[in-house]
């Protein structure tokens, strides 16, 4: 948890520090073409034309954003023009959607670096540990079981050993949900 | 009930102990008059994996612990703080639970979008802003659909031309590979770390608020397994939706967080308080909708809802979206994409659609139904079941190859649901608002007017993204990665909705006058609109599916935001409820809890059989009845009863021969008593007696009696053998019983318990009776 907040103070520095090129706030406005009020020749109804500005809610608007740039082609015809626009005042953050973004990303490379070592190293961890006196039992039950409580009773207190017993007791976990769902087929189908 | 008041002759002594204060890990239990022993005997009131808790007894704990802290607030300053603390810790809890479910929602949100867009393309300049967020700012004045100059696809990163058929190519197959990447990294994550975070979760949550215990269904790693899983298998296009998870997740949430206060982390009972405010704020945070999210918990999934528990959901509901809605995650000023604001008026003719799109949606919902139940029955039966990560992959590329072409499909689903809802405006230049509209005559607002060519192509693409979804989402619920069905049936829905509200507008348009559109179209007005029956086919299919009726149409009300189409919503959710209903009856949740066997008894069933208490309770004729005696058996007796038998939990008797009821014991409990006692006391050994009472000891030359009072329910509930089942079961129901015992001429006679009286209802309704799931 505290490795998290960490990280997100770290990133929020980060990102603070570098020059925002995309701005976190927006008057969007889409209007029809301008030939549909100057009665010049149709183009289609789909050809439309859309402003991107920055500036005040109260001014996202016809009034604010579309007539100081096109005022001059459709003067006269306002009244009928700006009926027809739609204007949209957006704002969003995206410091906040770089940090979670970010972070899914360090999660996701995380789990799969953590399930990539369960795969490939662990068993060759285990098979040198735990040697051959448990080759004889095949039933998984029993090792899982017996193995991490005479681990854990032998070196009391000491702190690996006991993430070492906790990662243990949660495998057999995860082996016995494994074997409900994918085995058995008891829950979850 | 459990009675409480333990003032027993014998002792005198009312000594309601509790566990050591300061230690941390104390365990509350009930005790009764006549404990001698100091320590507490650890795990007493826990449960094992799969066993059903007894509500009755753990609130009668919680009583017992509240009265305590309420006697204690008078004897000093710390305690009264304490008391403060307990008080309050309720709503403290709701309000973390609150905190993290909006946060973690918020983090779903935006990754699942971010990666979504990563199918097509990247953002070079900002690699974290999806596609529209790319484009945000920019300065482009021709309005056309992906012309963007920061956002670049997949192919022109490859240096093609944005156009093409090399571009199309390297922008399909770079689709399915990522989509392919995305499912196997969800299915194999799922696999390697976390198996229960696959699937849905709501009938397990229903099963688990009722009353079952399925330890680490609620725990960290399922929580960030489902959470980054859920992200994962949202962008890889499958068909499936995260709305139904998030419950799952804001419930995990609920059940860590509630170990932070031992009222309710040790309590089970107490702890399904939480959850269910947790249910309500996963789909607060899922749909925008607090109301609707307290209501879902409600009407669907709590099981035990006191006033108090609503209070709370509310708050939990409330907090979860504000949080949500703070993060912002789609810019939108709305916790969910399709937030659509509608204010147009409807008129009452339109009702006879609406109510036949409610008919549409329960037909749609029956045949999904049963043809996902038939699929995951196969599954369940077949080999199938045993390649659950090939599975998932076979699916994604299936579902991306056909997705691809029909930009429909293609898109993200929400974004479609989104487009489905939303009203042709100028903004919209989708093929579907491609009507012939006469754009210089600005005096009216949009008018009536003739589809073009775009929107008969738009339909065609639309019946054909309908099949593909009705199928894809067949063979996706219930497949081994994070996945909902929400959005893929409110899709579903969205798409009939659509075709037939173009079907009526032109209907309109064509015939004007009409006498069922004269009054409202006839001046040119836009007297229909298609998205309105979007919506109402939405909710309908969506009603079919979960059988839900008054919390979908406030979630829509609330995706809404208008309150006029209220009715609309209430028509069509209930004619697809009744059609649900009467081709098929369960909805897809109870259907999934019957398929596992979950030991889940619907309070909305009726028992309509006639037997009688008698012919459902252990044993059965010619077998005897397991009972313990409550001063003459030896540890060793009781050791080798624990070994012979397998039951739950103990009758304790007066004698043999009489059968005279004292109480009831658990084999749990009794378990570890011995175990604890063997340990703790000196001088137990095999041949010590066993007591249950508190009378004088008599004195004896063997080994020291091992005294049990203390674990001995002395309030079981109890039935005579005549008493009808409807009877039992609605107890069972009601209060939330584990068993009871069943008496004859106030001798003992027999045992029922939840797992006798789900395969007596099992048997009478000719299903097997052994597919119950219990230990």
């Amino acid at each position: 948890m505290k490795y998290i907040i960490g990280i997100i103070t770290l990133l929020c520095i980060c990102s603070t520090s570098k020059a925002q090129s995309y701005e976190d706030k927006r008057c969007k406005c889409i209007c029809p073409s301008i030939s549909s009020v100057t009665n010049s020749s149709e183009t289609g109804h789909a050809s439309r034309i859309m402003y991107i500005t920055n500036v005040p809610p109260d001014m996202c608007n016809c009034d604010g954003v579309i007539l100081p740039r096109i005022g001059k082609e459709i003067f006269g015809k306002e009244q009928e023009f700006c009926p027809r626009c739609e204007c949209k005042y957006e704002n969003r953050n995206t410091t906040i959607i770089k940090v979670v973004v970010i972070i899914v990303i360090w999660v996701i490379s995380i789990l799969v670096i953590y399930m990539a070592f369960l795969i490939i190293l662990d068993p060759l961890l285990n098979k040198r540990i735990k040697g051959s006196y448990q080759e004889h039992t095949n039933e998984e039950d029993e090792i899982s079981a017996a193995g991490p409580m005479s681990h854990h009773m032998s070196v009391r207190g000491n702190v690996l050993n006991r993430v070492g017993h906790q990662q243990d007791k949660w495998k057999r976990q995860v082996k016995e949900q494994r074997r409900n769902i994918y085995d058995r087929h008891t829950m979850l189908n | 009930m459990i009675d409480i008041t333990t003032s027993n002759a014998g002792a005198g002594e009312r000594t309601t102990r509790l566990g050591d204060d300061d230690d941390g890990a104390s365990h509350y239990s009930v005790s009764y008059a006549g404990t001698q022993e100091s320590a507490d005997i650890p795990g007493i009131g826990q449960y094992e994996d799969f066993h059903t808790i007894d509500w009755q007894r753990d609130i009668a704990r919680d009583r017992m612990r509240h009265r305590y802290i309420v006697k204690k607030k008078q004897d000093s300053f710390w305690s009264l703080i304490e008391g403060a603390h307990d008080a309050w810790s309720g709503w403290l809890c709701v309000l973390l639970v609150g905190l993290f479910t909006g946060a973690v929602a918020g983090v779903i949100d935006i990754g699942a979008s971010w990666m979504t867009d990563l199918k097509f393309g990247i953002c070079p300049q900002a690699f974290w802003l999806n596609q529209e967020q790319c484009c945000w700012s920019s300065n482009e004045t021709s309005f056309d659909a992906g012309n963007c100059s920061q956002w670049l696809t997949w192919a022109e990163v490859l240096g093609q031309a944005k156009t093409g058929v090399g571009s199309y190519i390297i922008s399909y197959l770079f689709y399915i590979v990522w989509a392919l990447l995305f499912a196997a990294l969800s299915a194999s994550l799922v696999r390697m770390f976390a198996p229960y975070a696959c699937g849905s979760g709501i009938p397990e949550i229903k099963t688990i608020l009722s009353g079952f215990i399925i330890r680490g269904y609620l725990g960290k790693w399922t929580l960030i397994i489902k959470s980054v899983g859920l992200i994962l298998s949202v962008s890889s296009g499958l068909s499936l939706g995260k709305e139904g998870p998030m419950v799952h997740i804001a419930c995990a949430i609920g059940n860590i967080l509630s170990y932070l206060f031992p009222k309710y982390g040790r309590n089970e009972a107490k702890k399904r308080e939480i959850l269910s405010a947790s249910a309500a704020a996963g789909v607060s945070v899922a749909f925008g909708a607090p109301i609707g999210g307290v209501l879902f918990s409600l009407e669907e999934v709590s099981y035990y809802f006191p006033l108090k528990t609503l209070w709370r959901s509310f708050f939990c509901a409330l907090i979860a979206a504000s949080i949500l809605r703070s993060i912002n995650p789609f810019g939108n000023e709305h916790s969910v994409l399709f937030y659509v604001p509608y204010n147009k008026p409807w008129i009452f003719f339109e009702l006879i659609p609406f109510i036949g799109l409610g008919i549409i949606g329960g037909v749609i919902a029956t045949i999904f139904i049963k043809a996902n139940l038939c699929w995951c029955r196969y599954r369940k039966h077949s080999k199938l079941g045993q390649y659950p990560v090939t599975e998932v992959l076979v699916i994604t590329v299936v579902t991306a190859i056909i997705a691809y072409p029909n930009p429909y499909t293609r898109m993200n689903t929400s974004q479609l649901i989104y487009l489905l809802f939303s009203e042709c405006g100028i903004s919209n230049s989708d093929d579907l608002c491609d009507y012939d509209r006469n754009f210089t005559n600005v005096n009216s607002a949009i008018e009536i007017a003739a589809a073009g060519a775009g929107v008969h192509r738009a339909i065609w693409l639309l019946i054909l993204a309908l099949i593909l979804k009705l199928i894809m989402t067949t063979f996706t619920f219930g497949m081994k990665v994070p996945c909902g069905l929400f959005i893929p049936s409110l899709c579903l829905g969205a798409i009939v909705g659509r075709i037939v509200g173009i079907g009526m507008e032109q209907l309109a348009y064509t015939y004007p006058t009409f006498w069922l559109f004269s009054g409202e179209c006839s001046t040119g007005a836009n007297c229909i609109t298609p998205g309105l029956y979007a919506m109402v086919g939405a909710a309908a299919v969506l009603g079919g599916v979960t059988r839900m009726t008054v919390s979908l149409v406030v979630i829509m009300f609330e995706l809404t935001g208008a309150v006029r189409y209220i009715v609309p919503l209430m028509a069509a959710a209930m004619a697809s409820k009744w059609v649900g209903d009467a081709l098929g009856r369960q909805g897809i949740y109870d259907a999934h809890i019957a398929l596992n066997g979950y030991p889940f008894l619907d309070s909305k069933d009726e028992f309509q059989h006639t037997s009688l208490a008698a012919d459902v309770m252990q044993p059965k004729r010619n077998e005897t009845l397991s009972v313990i005696t409550q001063d003459s058996m030896t540890v060793d007796d009781i050791e080798a009863l624990l070994k012979e038998t397998e039951h739950n939990g103990y009758p304790v008797v007066v004698s043999r021969e009489s059968q005279y009821l004292v109480g009831f014991v658990l084999r749990r409990d009794l378990n570890l008593a011995i175990a604890n006692a063997k340990r703790m006391v000196e001088g137990i050994c095999g041949q010590s007696l066993v007591l249950f009472t508190t009378g004088n000891v008599p004195q004896t030359l063997g080994p020291p009696p091992l005294k049990l009072k203390k674990i001995l329910d002395m309030a079981p509930i109890t039935i005579t053998d005549q008493t009808p089942m409807e009877t039992v079961v609605d107890m069972f129901r009601k209060l939330g019983l584990r068993q009871t015992l069943v008496t004859h001429n106030g001798r003992l006679l027999g045992v029922i318990t939840k797992k006798d009286v789900l395969r007596h209802i099992k048997q009478m309704d000719n299903e097997d009776p052994n597919s119950v799931l219990f230990n």
